[in-house]
């Protein structure tokens, strides 16, 4: 890296850069691909699954993003629980008392109940509730998936009546994850005034010291000059201008 | 050639010996006999019936068949043309007297020769039935494709509705195997036994004139349509206690997606998906509560195999018939249902609600 980069300090791995990117495609795909078959005998999912080639392709593109999708997850939530065992990586997406805290403190200040405004670590509650969204949502939605990928194999073992549950389900929750990406993830991590139009950090890994502070006080800032895994002294926080 | 007005008979019938001269005699003869009835003939056809009047005028083809000449005045008077058309508005060949000779290889062949006559008034129609599979099959030279004549009638021909089951019995005359199964169905057994006439006929489905071949994958797959126009007609489905959330039911399933998509992409027969008629028959329909539902079941596992290969014994629970999931019928699809109808406008709520308060708060600070 540079000179200029002094102003950066590293905020994502390469593997989380890589799980956020083949998370987004996938999120995309499937999503364009699930909808149209939600909203079937509509103009635009007719037409949609018609440039895809026919319902037949778009169902294979559905459901072969949605293993990647699996794969992607397992080998995250491996990885996780494996490192955390080992103790190699912190509970650092594991909600706190001070995310409920901060949860009501934010409140209180959107209400103009309070001038107070929360200080966050190196994860705020916002990106906490997506985080866990996202998995509790993926794990049913994965469930729910393969019941519809196998019906008849999986009808064997399970009631009928869960493969229309599952239809159910999986529409539903599909729903309820779009609405997690787009109207809390889009906004909370991209739109909202204070990051407006796009945070780049999760694609480029790096963040600027500036904003580092602005918004994660109660991290310590690892120095870049100092090397990876270099455990900086934590800082003296101070209440950042907006 | 060969062929020629037959006479032989014609004397000892009582009308006396025909000849051109006595056309005259017997002029009067019809028309008292037409004023009997009380349908007079346009005066121009009485001329025709001078000749086609008789009973045994015939004509001699080739094959050895017989052609009668004949017009039972009193029959096409009561026919849907009888107070409106000449002769001569559909035999517009026959300008002189004596008609020019004409031969003919067979009956069939002098059918056809006038297979025309009908599209001078009745073109719409004419067209449509080009575009019929009854067409296509009569274009590679099948002479056994129906024309006009052969549904309708010739100088007969009548309201073809008059009655509704006169359309289903016309069919039958060639197609007497479907026939036999439709009578035996529920829509069948009330149009003939009960005059039921909210029954659909061949005609309802199939259309009259440019008839579809029902055996392609597009006819198949836009199938439920052809149900649907009646079982999704509250007032109609009201009166016989059916359920009219069946097309909405089967569109909300995998295959009912897989047809109302495949429509315009699918032709293999091997890309075939279910539809109405693949669980409930074609022309053999049934009510469902006929058979105790084990029946119904049974019935199912048998149409899943046609397609899926084994394990579908189990797969008749995964589908909730066409009804709403109600808690006592189907109270997992019931829980679920309720669950999202909670969580999802809770969900969705809240997060207008704190991207409005975050938005408003940052720029009244600002």
């Amino acid at each position: 890296m540079s000179g200029n980069d002094q102003g950066y300090v590293k905020r994502f791995s390469g593997k989380q850069r890589f799980e956020h990117l083949g998370v987004l495609v996938l999120f995309i795909i499937l999503a364009v691909t699930g909808l149209s078959q939600r909203f079937s005998g509509t103009g635009w999912a007719d037409r949609l699954v018609f440039y895809l080639g026919g319902i037949d392709r778009a169902r294979w593109i559905h459901r072969m993003s949605g293993v990647l999708f699996a794969l992607i997850a397992a080998s995250h939530l491996g990885a996780v629980v494996a490192l955390t065992m080992m103790r190699k990586i912190p509970f650092s997406m594991i909600p706190s008392k001070k995310d409920f805290r901060d949860v009501v403190v934010m409140l209180r200040y959107s209400l103009w109940l309070s001038e107070e405004r929360p200080l966050f670590d190196r994860y705020d509650y916002r990106q906490k509730f997506e985080y866990w969204g996202l998995i509790l949502n993926g794990m049913v939605m994965i469930l729910s998936g393969f019941i519809l990928y196998f019906p008849i194999f999986l009808t064997a073992f399970l009631p009928g009546e869960t493969v229309p549950a599952a239809i159910l389900v999986h529409r539903d929750d599909g729903f309820a994850a779009l609405m997690i990406m787009v109207a809390w993830h889009l906004y909370s991590a991209h739109l909202r005034p204070e990051i407006f139009p796009f945070d780049s950090s999760i694609f480029t890994g790096r963040i600027s010291r500036a904003r580092m502070e602005r918004e994660h006080p109660l991290e310590p800032v690892p120095s870049l000059a100092a090397g990876e895994g270099a455990q900086p002294e934590a800082r003296k926080v101070e209440i950042p201008e907006l | 050639m060969g062929s020629r007005i037959k006479t032989a008979g014609m004397i000892g019938r009582g009308r006396a010996a025909l000849s051109r001269l006595s056309g005259i005699l017997l002029l009067h003869v019809l028309i008292t006999s037409a004023a009997a009835h009380g349908a007079p003939l346009p005066s121009e056809n009485s001329s025709c019936l001078n000749c086609h009047g008789v009973r045994t005028l015939a004509l001699r083809l080739k094959s050895g068949e017989e052609r009668s000449l004949y017009v039972d005045a009193e029959r096409f008077a009561q026919s849907i043309h009888g107070k409106k058309l000449l002769c001569t508005n559909c035999h517009r060949d026959i300008k002189t007297y004596p008609h020019p000779k004409r031969t003919f290889e067979n009956l069939r062949v002098f059918t056809l020769a006038y297979y025309e006559n009908c599209k001078g008034c009745h073109f719409d129609n004419y067209t449509r039935s080009l575009d019929s599979v009854h067409y296509t099959v009569f274009s590679k030279g099948d002479a056994r494709a129906p024309l006009c004549v052969d549904c309708h009638g010739a100088h007969d021909v009548a309201g073809p509705r008059d009655p509704k089951s006169r359309i289903s019995k016309t069919c039958a005359r060639c197609h007497e195997e479907v026939y036999t199964r439709y009578a035996g169905s529920v829509h069948g057994k009330a149009l003939l036994h009960e005059g039921n006439v909210d029954v659909p006929v061949c005609t309802d489905c199939h259309r009259s004139h440019n008839i579809e071949d029902p055996r392609t994958a597009s006819f198949h797959l836009r199938s439920p349509s052809l149900c649907a126009a009646c079982h999704t007609d509250e007032a109609l489905m009201k009166k016989y206690g059916i359920s009219t959330h069946v097309l909405r039911s089967y569109l909300k399933d995998f295959h009912g997606k897989t047809a109302s998509f495949s429509e315009k992409t699918r032709s293999k027969r091997s890309d075939f998906t279910v539809v109405c008629t693949d669980c409930h028959g074609v022309h053999d329909i049934v009510p469902v509560v006929d058979p105790p539902l084990t029946a119904i079941k049974t019935n199912l596992v048998r149409t899943c195999r046609k397609c899926h290969d084994s394990g579908v014994e189990s797969v008749p629970a995964a589908w909730l018939s066409h009804y709403d999931p109600t808690p006592e019928k189907a109270p997992l699809i019931y829980a679920v249902e309720a669950f999202y109808g909670i969580f999802i406008p809770i969900l969705v709520t809240g997060f207008v609600a704190q991207i409005l308060l975050h938005v408003w708060r940052i720029i009244v600070n600002r």
